[in-house]
């Protein structure tokens, strides 16, 4: 990284600044109904996991607003998941001898991040009751010098950028519950920064790694992070949150949804711009089947 | 077909269809899917709705043990036969 840390170095500051700025008390920021009426809904219609599916078509206007809440949980609860590995994964670089010069921002991700749990995790134990169970496994395995720190950091970022796409969109849909939109909107804002500094990292620690590894080490990198984005999509089609709405057969639901071309093409434009990022970098070499 | 022969059927199907690296006639119960990276650590929420969905029972995957997902017969063990020996 040292060829660009200068300018590596103004961006941390310049994120700092921004951070400090905006800072945010999570206890006092959002209004929360006592109850939410159900008859509304909490996540746009085109971004419900089933829309333009043959399941979808059969609900009623009130049985979509209510699968529109139960999938409301469910990206929140993606969202508890996701920033929980990343806050444990971010205090264990706090500091290290390598991250000298993005540490000052790791305490701003990590503070911005907790408070995004609280926004998600009030929603979902307030009004669901608690939050979906998380399904993710993770197995120890060795890795090549700098494999591991690499894929964390672009980990994060590819979740991040499918996160903020449904961010912006809901964050001015004005159909939405106000409390729905309201979260959208501060995470968002809050994310924007998170998404400078991981696409400026995540660019250099590829350039840095890529001429050191062999072949096999970037194939292995390059089928990993595929396979994470088809994992990451799955986590949005939850059967548990169409159980919770009423649906028949969830798993079937989960199965067909995932297969159907209205939903494959929504993952695509929604992913397009994460996607470019990857393949303009050279992170992925071709485009994984969405 | 008994149940216990159609979930380990389902299974079998299962890894060859996610993993593509190997061939039906290539997996057996006992062949280590994880140890010789058939499957990833990324395809186990998968496999786990479907473990779900046959055995019509939550997964706590905080409670998992190691090994769990090491072959076919573990995995029958753990989430489908009565007594799960935890290998």
């Amino acid at each position: 990284m040292s060829s660009t840390n200068t300018e590596f170095q103004k961006l941390v500051a310049k994120l700092c600044a921004a951070s400090e700025k905006n800072y945010v008390n999570p206890y006092s920021r959002l209004e929360w109904p006592d109850a939410l009426d159900r008859d509304q809904w909490f996540m746009s219609p085109e971004l419900i996991s089933l829309h333009g599916t043959e399941a979808y078509e059969r609900l009623s206007d009130s049985g979509r607003q209510k699968l529109s809440f139960y999938e409301a949980v469910n990206f929140f609860s993606l969202n508890i998941h996701g920033e929980k590995a990343l806050v444990e994964g971010l205090a264990r670089r706090l500091y290290l001898v390598e991250n000298q010069l993005i540490s000052p921002y790791l305490h701003h991700f990590l503070d911005e991040e907790n408070k995004h749990m609280v926004y998600f995790g009030g929603f979902c134990t307030q009004y669901a009751g608690g939050v979906y169970p998380d399904r993710k496994v993770a197995f120890a395995r060795e890795y090549a010098e700098g494999e591991e720190d690499f894929l964390f950091f672009t980990k994060v970022l590819i979740f991040e950028e499918i996160v903020d796409e449904y961010n912006v969109r809901m964050a001015k849909d004005k159909r939405l519950a106000p409390i729905a939109m309201d979260i959208n909107l501060i995470h968002h804002q809050e994310e924007t920064r998170h998404l400078a500094f991981g696409r400026k990292l995540v660019r250099e620690m590829f350039a840095h790694h890529v001429k050191e590894w062999s072949e096999e080490v970037l194939d292995r990198v390059r089928a990993y992070l595929a396979d994470y984005l088809v994992a990451t999509w799955k986590e949005y089609y939850n059967p548990d949150a169409y159980r919770d709405a009423g649906l028949d057969d969830p798993y079937g639901t989960h199965v067909r949804a995932f297969a159907h071309p209205a939903c494959r093409d929504h993952r695509r434009s929604i992913s397009a711009k994460c996607m470019n990022y990857l393949l303009e970098n050279g992170i992925l070499d071709r485009e994984p089947a969405l | 077909m008994s149940r216990e022969a159609e979930i380990r059927q389902a299974l079998r199907e299962w890894v060859v269809k996610t993993s593509g690296k190997i061939k039906p006639q290539e997996l057996d119960d006992e062949t280590p899917i994880i140890e010789r990276r058939i499957i990833s650590s990324v395809h186990v929420l998968d496999l786990i709705l479907m473990i779900e969905h046959l055995s019509d029972t939550p997964i706590d995957v905080g409670k998992l043990k190691v090994g769990v997902f090491r072959n076919i017969n573990t995995i029958y063990r753990n989430f489908f036969a009565e007594s799960p020996d935890g290998r």
